[in-house]
């Protein structure tokens, strides 16, 4: 006779949480990519433990929005910038697409920009691993099931686990650490101002919002869903910052305490912290950066062509074909493409790309966090699911703090 | 104002509904064509051709008529925002709105029933679009002049209308007809009262099958699911309702009146409506419960109180039960009063004490005289029959062992009632293996 085995109580709960598990760990940790690291490793280096907190509000911070995020998707059914356009009209929208477009560009050639320099660092050429890159990520995410491509990227982001190891190894000064994480204190110099603005930017990444949202309504996750969604989307937010502190305590305790302060790329980092760490921990972190890079390269293209179709109203699901969704498929193919080929035309200056695509993204991030404050409070949207006054009083407190460090960062470009 | 006879309009409709390249490609259908979009924000002049205000909405009415007629005009006045009757508008180009007569009351604009906003409820929103079944963005709406009123005529879904609209000046109010839906075959379901209603829309989602509707149904979100099955009729609101998700459906009933979910649950199989309501929440379901007809209720709330791992938690009890002593022919009437049901292929036999005897197909009524007594066709073999409170591994196991399609059900004192047929093993069991791969996520 045939097993009919039917799941109870606390064993199909923890199933399904596992199975609703996902997008909020993937989006979260894609927010550690290259350019992450490479700002982590910067603040470390710099400033040592000092500046820990910023970390700690970066990560609260994603944490609200993304949670923000999920739920804006699952009850309205529409993606970011849809709602964008239809509560604050065309113009608005498109603005936004546009913005978030180019600033994924950007971030998409700064990813591809870390797998380049991380093959270096084993002696590939990025003429070889930029191409492979590419393809692999395309054929990743768009053939095949997206649940086969989840799998994958779990498999990337246990490389994050190298970035804990790398900390432990590098014998860091846990009391200096803590005392860092809890006690605010702010150089008012511009080289301070802007690590902490890109340290918000870079962890609170505008493409990260938008994916989410969208991914909840690709999928259409319900509102039973809803709770497991959430705790997948805290539990990614949190490892991001896990991991993010772990770099910083790794360059704070190597390359802060042997004043080596000048580093531009994560490689670089790398490659400093192999005579005060030993090889192994220089060859962990470029592990590290680079199942970083393939993670975030896979999600940025698929953001930016769910933004792009929310955005037009045109059907976007990575289970449809291309007949189908043309616009979907198209908007991936296009970044991928133009960022895989800034990065291979010789000579290009890629710290140029990286430099505005984070300005632009930390631009980009002031209204799109103020356009989801206005969907969050609409009545009509959002339904039972209206923010009440504490919890706008939260999102307000972020905005404000993106705010003033946006401005703080405009101030010291034009006034230096 | 008169309203056209609605006869004329349902000749054009029936002309327009899926040929709107047609009417568009028409020159002079063409030329008077009006893009909204650009109409906002222009100058609306008295009949001297002087500026009394600039546009800011277009008001129109939904009621019988197919392509909803404009009742009103919001402008903007020395910043304050008046409402002009739509009767007033003598002349309509793309760039401008002139007035029959310069006297303004400044009467603010309240909304009244059935009437929506063009900018602020329809255009960038969502609407369902019947003919294509899908959910699509408003890009922009064309009004025209028609049987004597200015109306909307159809709906631009094209993201090249909607760069357009991001033109300035006057490239941004050309209108660019290429993939506009006619207004009789789509559903907008943004209008803040609730719903707009076209009766064009109606008839055009009434074609629609059931497993479409349930799919469009999925694709929106908890306001609009509501209007768009207010807008079904009930029978096939219900029918969209049994294919759609478990998850999906308590989503749905939570958005929806406790009288609009009671009616459609009661239209609904009884097993399925059970099954739904043992997943709400115990205050969502008394509420719907009572806004139910009693008896149906009663018997919902019966088989709500089954655990669904035991049979009684899957079976439908929509049974037809005779008496041996009744006659062939009484059996055969009271099938072909059900024939609807999915319960129809044949009738459950009782004794007088009404304990289970026999289950009799509709076949083997038929070959003998109507006259005979239903007795006289019990024979074995006898049919399979398991209590409320079998488990269901044991009922799969019935099932294999007999090789049937269906199993009555039995309470303790060997009355039947209910009957578990095979499919609804097939969604139980289907449904519990699901619970690991059902959420979202993995549904790809």
């Amino acid at each position: 006779m045939s097993n009919v085995t039917i799941p109870t109580g606390r064993k199909l709960r923890i199933a399904a949480f596992l199975a609703v598990m996902g997008p909020g760990v993937i989006a979260g940790l894609s927010d550690d990519d290259p350019a992450g690291i490479t700002t982590y490793s910067q603040l470390g280096a710099q400033f040592g433990y000092r500046l820990l907190w910023t970390l700690v509000v970066s990560t609260i911070a994603l944490v609200v929005f993304q949670d923000l995020g999920a739920r804006i998707g699952v009850v309205t059914r529409q993606g970011l910038l849809g709602l964008v356009r239809q509560k604050y009209g065309a113009r608005a929208g498109s603005f936004s697409a546009v913005a978030l477009i180019l600033a994924n560009v950007g971030t998409m050639t700064a990813e591809f920009a870390g797998v380049a320099a991380a093959g270096q660092l084993f002696g590939i050429s990025r003429y070889i691993t930029v191409p492979l890159t590419g393809f692999f990520i395309s054929a990743l995410v768009l053939r095949g099931t997206f649940k086969k491509a989840e799998r994958v990227f779990f498999l990337l982001s246990a490389v994050f686990i190298s970035y804990v190891i790398a900390g432990f190894m590098s014998h860091p000064h846990w009391g200096a650490a803590l005392h860092g994480m809890v006690v605010p204190s702010m150089p008012f110099n511009r080289g301070a101002i802007s690590i902490a603005t890109a340290t918000l930017g870079t962890t609170l990444a505008p493409w990260g919002l938008a994916f989410i949202q969208s991914y909840a309504v690709d999928k259409r996750l319900t509102r039973s869903d809803l709770k497991l969604l959430r705790a997948d989307v805290w539990v990614g937010s949190l490892l991001t910052g896990v991991i993010g502190f772990f770099v910083i305590i790794t360059c704070a305790a190597t390359l802060n305490h042997q004043h080596i302060t000048n580093i531009t790329d994560a490689s670089q980092a790398a490659r400093a912290l192999q005579p005060l760490a030993g090889t192994l921990a220089k060859d962990i972190f470029a592990i590290g950066l680079i199942g970083a890079a393939l993670l975030a390269a896979s999600i940025l293209p698929l953001s930016t062509a769910y933004s792009v179709s929310d955005l037009t109203g045109s059907p976007a699901a990575l289970d449809d074909k291309f007949e189908e969704a043309p616009l979907f498929y198209l908007t991936f193919a296009a970044i991928t493409v133009i960022a895989g080929g800034l990065i291979m035309i010789p000579g290009v200056s890629l710290i140029w790309i990286l430099i505005s695509s984070q300005i632009l993204n930390a631009i980009l991030l002031l209204p799109l966090l103020a356009y989801m404050f206005g969907i969050a409070r609409d009545k009509k949207l959002m339904g039972e699911f209206v923010a009440g006054k504490r919890a706008l009083f939260l999102y307000g407190g972020i905005i404000a703090i993106v705010a003033v460090c946006v401005l703080a960062q405009f101030w010291f470009m034009f006034n230096l | 104002m008169k309203r056209p006879p609605v006869a004329a309009i349902n000749t054009v409709a029936k002309r327009l509904v899926g040929r709107s390249d047609l009417l568009i490609s028409r020159k002079g259908v063409r030329d008077s064509l009006v893009s909204l979009a650009g109409l906002i924000g222009r100058p609306v002049l008295d009949p001297e051709g002087r500026e009394i205000g600039r546009l800011v909405d277009v008001v129109v009415r939904h009621g019988e008529e197919i392509y909803p007629p404009v009742s009103g005009l919001i402008v903007k006045v020395d910043n304050r925002k008046i409402f002009l009757n739509g009767a007033r508008i003598s002349h309509l180009t793309p760039s401008s709105i002139t007035l029959s007569s310069s006297k303004i009351n400044l009467e603010p604009f309240s909304r009244r029933p059935g009437e929506s906003l063009l900018d602020a409820d329809v255009l960038d929103h969502q609407i369902v679009d019947v003919d294509g079944l899908r959910v699509v963005r408003t890009s922009d709406l064309y009004l025209a002049p028609f049987n004597k009123e200015i109306r909307v005529i159809g709906v631009d879904i094209s993201f090249m209308s909607f760069l357009r609209r991001l033109f300035p000046g006057s490239l941004s109010r050309r209108p660019t007809p290429d993939h506009v839906i006619d207004w009789a075959s789509v559903a907008s379901l943004t209008d803040s009262t609730g719903v707009v209603r076209t009766s064009g829309t109606r008839a055009a989602l009434s074609q629609l099958r059931p497993a479409d509707l349930a799919d469009l149904i999925e694709d929106l979100a908890g306001r609009e699911r509501g209007a768009l099955i207010e807008m079904l009729d009930p029978d096939l609101a219900a029918d969209a309702l049994e294919e759609m998700e478990d998850d999906e459906l308590e989503g749905t009933l939570r958005g929806l009146t406790a009288e609009l979910a009671a009616e459609l649950l009661s239209r609904m199989e009884p097993d399925e409506s059970a099954e739904v309501l043992r997943d709400l929440e115990d205050e969502h379901r008394e509420s719907i419960l009572n806004a139910m007809e009693s008896t149906t209720a009663k018997q919902l709330r019966h088989l709500v109180s089954f655990d669904e791992e035991l049979a009684g938690g899957i079976m439908t009890t929509h049974i037809l039960i005779v008496k041996e002593s009744e006659t062939v022919g009484a059996a055969l009437k009271l099938l072909v009063e059900n024939r609807e049901r999915e319960s129809s292929d044949g009738v459950v036999v009782v004794d007088s004490k009404g304990k289970l005897l026999d289950h009799i197909q509709t076949v083997e009524l038929l070959a003998v005289d109507i006259k005979s007594l239903v007795s006289e066709l019990i024979a074995k073999p006898y049919p399979t029959a398991v209590t409320s409170q079998t488990p269901i591994n044991e009922v799969v196991e019935e099932f294999s062992n007999n090789r049937g399609s269906s199993i009555i059900v039995i309470d303790a004192k060997n009355k039947p009632i209910g009957r578990i047929l095979a499919d609804d093993l097939v969604d139980a069991l289907s449904q519990n293996r699901g619970r690991f791969s059902q959420s979202g996520v993995t549904r790809a």
